[in-house]
């Protein structure tokens, strides 16, 4: 193997990583603009991404992919392979975090122009990106945590780049805290899973499942990793710090927390859990202090299905009762993870892909939300929901992007949300059994989700605004320093929006051309491996 | 040009939603789009029309098959294949007819809105698109998409220009309809995934659904039959209805009873009783007991009622609980008078409604016992709405006289002396709209304030529209009848 034979596959991560260096690099030699550094990390993260995508095998691109397809989706469980490996779902996932990254670097180049830490801000970014990406290639368990610790120390920093603003500080404090935190019960769990296996390599755990003969190890590997990476993901009762941190980082942060590096928690899902949820036995014991092979299907099903349908519930729920802006978008990421996670619970391909796609399209309508939000911060309107009066009146289009969003988010039809929910319903109808009661919780949750959804179009939309709105500022918001264009937004954060609200209509009307390549990547995905 | 090669289903989609669109956007010119877009589409209908006896309705194989059948792909998985399918058959086709006169009759009675008027016409646009496009889907998602889309401008309907009480009613509405929506739709995934079904698409649910046996397909049925049940409205769960009619606005009221309430019957009998129809013998008894008990339910409550719209409301309860027994007997006569019966609730519950609605313009109250005698200042309202409560209660050469006598016919071939409860609750029906005409249209003048003028011209014509109707279809009523045989199920009960 030459080098440029082990090299080329990792394209994208390389890009990523030389656009961080030359982000660095300027930044010492005394470059200031915003726009160089974003420029930077767009192009790097559009040439990131269309590597991946010619690797998923979309016609105009497929001559560009840099991995053979003799390395896709093959069978890798034995106990001593590399740690990573190359599956098409993994390449859509980086897809997802790629185009995460590439909204929130193109929107904050609409910041002060010369604003203090814009080069930290975009190499943290793109560092984080860097282990979003790894993530997508790993198929080892110890080289998976490493790779969200990379984004999460990204992460931590991220939040508080404004070192001035307390809220910021306080937020990445609490982050960081339970960030190490849920990083630690990780890493315990998988240590009791390799004393159990033998081996990290996480097809081979999958192959085996339960079938080692130590149920306690097994269970107790499992329960610790479930608990680390739902603090990740923001699950009930692991989601306390995901609403003080989305609410006190800076907006533009949140979404890229919420739309981008929350997605690899549930990656590192699909890579760790399939295994315990997939194994069924009829000879083995459900009591974990008996000797003997563990029946771990039905356990991690309900564990896993309970958290879901709590975590929507709550989430949800807690929404309807907010009144600042973020800290109800917040609640309703949290909502969305419980969508997410029954894929993981039923785990068939047409769920994972349901999955995928919800995935997928949460992190455009969820980025965009936050961008939104960070938006009109900028234009000198407060956090609360009610502050928000007559916006549709004063930024008619920028109203009805987030319309849009908001629509999406609620499921409506003719948006990607609705596509996505529907396709992940119908797959656990289609799985049939007690499943049906997975999409009985998630149908009433999304009847629930359109009243707080609705209530902002109504604010927006039907309340008369306040003669003065600029009297009702509470709260720290970015001052305008300098007049931009399109109406304070720049061309920047405007271009991007306008492309989300684009991507949700489009694909919402034309699913087919994202759902084919998903479904058949969620299909080798779960056959990959003996 | 030859007019039957048209894709007319998708082109009257594609106008009524450019319609309603521009409806919305077209400020004061808003009434005069609408009336446009209801011509086009009766004109439209009447192309549908055109070529209902060649349609191969009548084919004798197992799988329906449908006039103006249009198929594109639009999610082709291995597990998922949704096509944007749509067809009619005489079912369809006769209450898309009904849709186009109520749409017309409620834009011209409500010409002189001047509560936020394009909102209000596009909204009532958006009501018949999505009834419409529920009558013509041939898939499950797009038949839901368009369910769902219903809903939508009729709780800004109720919530937004109706009474005192109407973001209780609303709420009430959604809620309601919402819960039985999601019932309904997981019903009819399971009803695809169950079956095995190679598509969302009718045909090939109905031909994989034939295979079903044990207890899933009963399940199936009843939950399909909840999701339905509560749009009829079935007894326990109608207690919506009547407050959704108090609080909704006279025009949200005639497209409540007169469309929403047959979306529930035709999603019965489409996507239940055609497609499961070894499983309503099965599960029978339980949809008469239901059904006796809204007939009488609703008649001997709306006997009670003093409140003119709330009467109303009830006794939509009384006519559909017959609907309701008319499916359930699962023979071709039934289902012929059910798709009857619902053309002609819907004309007649709409005419009674616009007459309730005037007069409470004209007295300012709806209680019955306060106001009396008012033939003699107000003629031709009295007219009107005598000639709707005389179609209600049933007399012949008026619309509902054929509908009820059917079903009445079908019941005692299928019942026999159980007909005994409709027959005696008609009386019962027949006895509230008498009592309430000789209080309120009869008698002494009384409770008649000095300014009331007779129905203002517009009001007066989309209730005239409806009269001519009732008259119309009540004495030639096979030009229904023809319609409706032209459908699959003939094909299969005959």
């Amino acid at each position: 193997m030459t080098f440029a034979d082990f090299a080329l596959p990792f394209l994208p991560e390389i890009l990523v990583l030389v656009g961080v260096l030359l982000v660095l690099l300027l930044d010492v030699f005394g470059v200031k603009r915003i726009e160089v550094f974003g420029s930077i990390t767009v192009g790097a993260t559009l040439l990131a991404l269309l590597f991946v995508v010619a690797d998923l095998g979309f016609l105009p691109f497929a001559a560009l992919s840099t991995v053979p397809a003799s390395r896709i989706d093959i069978p890798l469980a034995v106990v001593g392979t590399p740690l990573y490996s190359f599956t098409s779902l993994g390449f859509v996932f980086q897809a997802i975090f790629l185009s995460a990254t590439l909204l929130v670097s193109l929107a904050s180049m609409s910041r002060s122009s010369y604003e203090k830490g814009a080069g930290v801000f975009y190499a943290l970014v793109g560092m984080a990106t860097l282990g979003m990406l790894l993530v997508g290639i790993a198929s080892d368990l110890i080289f998976l945590l490493l790779a969200i610790e990379v984004t999460a120390i990204s992460t931590y920093l991220l939040v508080g780049y404004t070192r001035r603003d307390p809220r910021s500080l306080e937020a990445a404090m609490k982050f960081y805290v339970i960030g190490a935190l849920s990083t630690v019960i990780s890493f315990f769990g998988a240590s009791l899973l390799f004393g159990a296996y033998g081996s990290t390599n996480l097809y081979y755990l999958r192959s085996v499942g339960g079938a080692v003969g130590y149920p306690t190890l097994i269970l107790l590997g499992y329960g610790l990793l479930i608990a680390g990476l739902a603090f990740k993901v923001t699950l009930v009762p692991f989601h306390a710090w995901a609403v003080d941190v989305y609410d006190g980082a800076p907006s533009d942060v949140s979404a890229f927390l919420a739309g981008g590096t929350k997605k690899i928690g549930l990656f590192a899902f699909f890579l760790v859990f399939l295994g315990p949820v997939l194994f069924f036995t009829t000879t083995g014991t459900s009591n974990p202090f008996n000797a003997g092979v563990l029946n771990t299907g039905p356990i991690f099903q309900i564990v896993l299905g309970v958290l879901a349908v709590v975590t929507m519930t709550v989430g949800n729920v807690l929404a309807l009762m907010q009144k600042e802006m973020k800290r109800m978008l917040a609640y309703s990421s949290i909502s969305q993870v419980g969508y997410m996670m029954i894929g993981i619970v039923i785990a068939t391909s047409p769920a994972i892909a349901g999955a995928t796609l919800q995935i997928f399209s949460h992190t455009f309508m969820k980025t965009g939300a936050f961008l939104v939000v960070a938006a009109v911060a900028s234009l000198g309107i407060g956090p609360l929901i009610s502050d928000w009066k007559g916006l549709g009146q004063r930024r008619p289009w920028l109203s009805i992007a987030f319309a849009l969003i908001l629509l999406s988010l609620a499921g409506v039809p003719l948006t990607v949300g609705f596509v996505s929910k529907f396709v992940l319903f119908s797959s656990a109808v289609q799985a049939q059994g007690y499943f049906i009661w997975l999409a009985v919780a998630g149908l009433l949750n999304s009847a629930i989700s359109v009243f707080y959804y609705g209530r902002v179009l109504k604010v927006m939309f039907f309340d008369a605004p306040d003669p003065e709105p600029e009297a009702t500022v509470a709260g720290p918001s970015p001052p305008v320093s300098e007049r931009l264009s399109m109406g304070g937004l720049g061309y920047a954060r405007a271009s991007t929006i306008a492309l989300i609200a684009v991507v949700i209509v489009t694909f919402g009307i034309f699913p087919q051309v994202i759902l084919g390549p998903i479904q058949s990547a969620a299909q080798h995905f779960l056959i990959a491996g003996p | 040009m030859d007019l039957s090669t048209l894709p007319i289903i998708p082109i009257t989609l594609g106008t009524l939603a450019a319609g309603t669109v521009l409806t919305f956007a077209s400020g004061r010119w808003a009434r005069w789009v609408a009336l446009a877009t209801s011509v086009v589409f009766l004109f439209e209908i009447g192309l549908m029309f055109l070529g209902y006896t060649s349609w191969p309705g009548r084919s004798s194989s197992l799988v329906p098959q449908f006039g103006e059948y249009q198929s594109y792909s639009w999610i082709s998985l291995s597990w998922l294949q949704i096509n944007f399918t749509v067809g009619i058959d005489g079912i369809s086709l006769i209450l898309v007819l009904l849709t186009g006169f109520l749409q017309i009759a409620t834009v011209v009675y409500t010409w002189n809105e001047t509560k936020r008027p394009a909102a209000w016409f596009g909204l009532v646009l958006m009501t018949c698109l999505g009834s419409f496009g529920v009558f013509v889907s041939l898939d499950v998602l797009l038949f839901f998409l368009f369910w769902e889309a219903v809903l939508i401008p009729m709780f800004f309907i109720i919530g937004y220009w109706g009474g005192p009480n109407r973001r209780y009613a609303a709420l009430k509405f959604f809620v309601y309809t919402h819960v039985a929506s999601i019932v309904m739709l997981i019903g009819l995934l399971a009803l695809v995934f169950y079956s095995g079904a190679s598509s969302f698409d009718f045909s090939s649910i109905s031909a994989a659904a034939q295979g079903l046996t044990g207890i899933v397909p009963v399940v199936l049925f009843l939950s399909l039959f909840f999701g339905f049940g509560v749009k009829f409205p079935i007894v326990p769960f109608h207690t919506w209805l009547p407050d959704a009619h108090v609080e909704a606005p006279t025009g949200g009221s005639v497209l409540l009873a007169g469309l929403l309430l047959k979306l529930g019957g035709y999603g019965l009998i489409r996507w239940a009783v055609i497609i499961l129809p070894s499983t309503l013998t099965r599960v029978d008894p339980i949809l008469f007991f239901v059904a006796f008990l809204s007939i009488v339910w609703g008649a001997v409550l709306s006997l009670s009622q003093r409140d003119l719209k709330r009467m109303i409301a009830y006794s939509s309860i009384n006519h559909m609980g017959i609907v309701l027994l008319a499916i359930s007997l699962n023979s071709a006569l039934g289902l012929t008078a059910a798709v009857l019966l619902m053309f002609a609730h819907g004309v007649v519950s709409a005419l009674l409604f616009m007459g309730a609605g005037t007069f409470h313009h004209t007295y300012g109250t709806r209680d019955i016992p306060s106001v009396g005698g008012i033939n003699s200042r107000t003629p031709i309202l009295a007219s009107l709405i005598m000639i709707g409560s005389l179609a209600s209660l049933g007399l012949p050469a008026l619309i509902s006289f054929p509908a009820e006598f059917a079903a009445l016919l079908a019941t005692w071939d299928g019942l026999t002396y159980l007909v005994l409860i409709p027959l005696i609750a008609l009386v019962v029906t027949a006895a509230f709209y008498i009592w309430m005409m000789q209080r309120v249209l009869f008698g002494p003048p009384k409770g008649i304030p000095n300014d009331a003028h007779d129905v203002p011209p517009a009001e007066g014509l989309g209730m005239g529209m409806l009269a001519a109707l009732t008259v119309l279809f009540g004495v030639l009523p096979f030009l229904l009848v023809n319609v409706i045989t032209m459908s699959p199920i003939t094909g299969w009960h005959g």
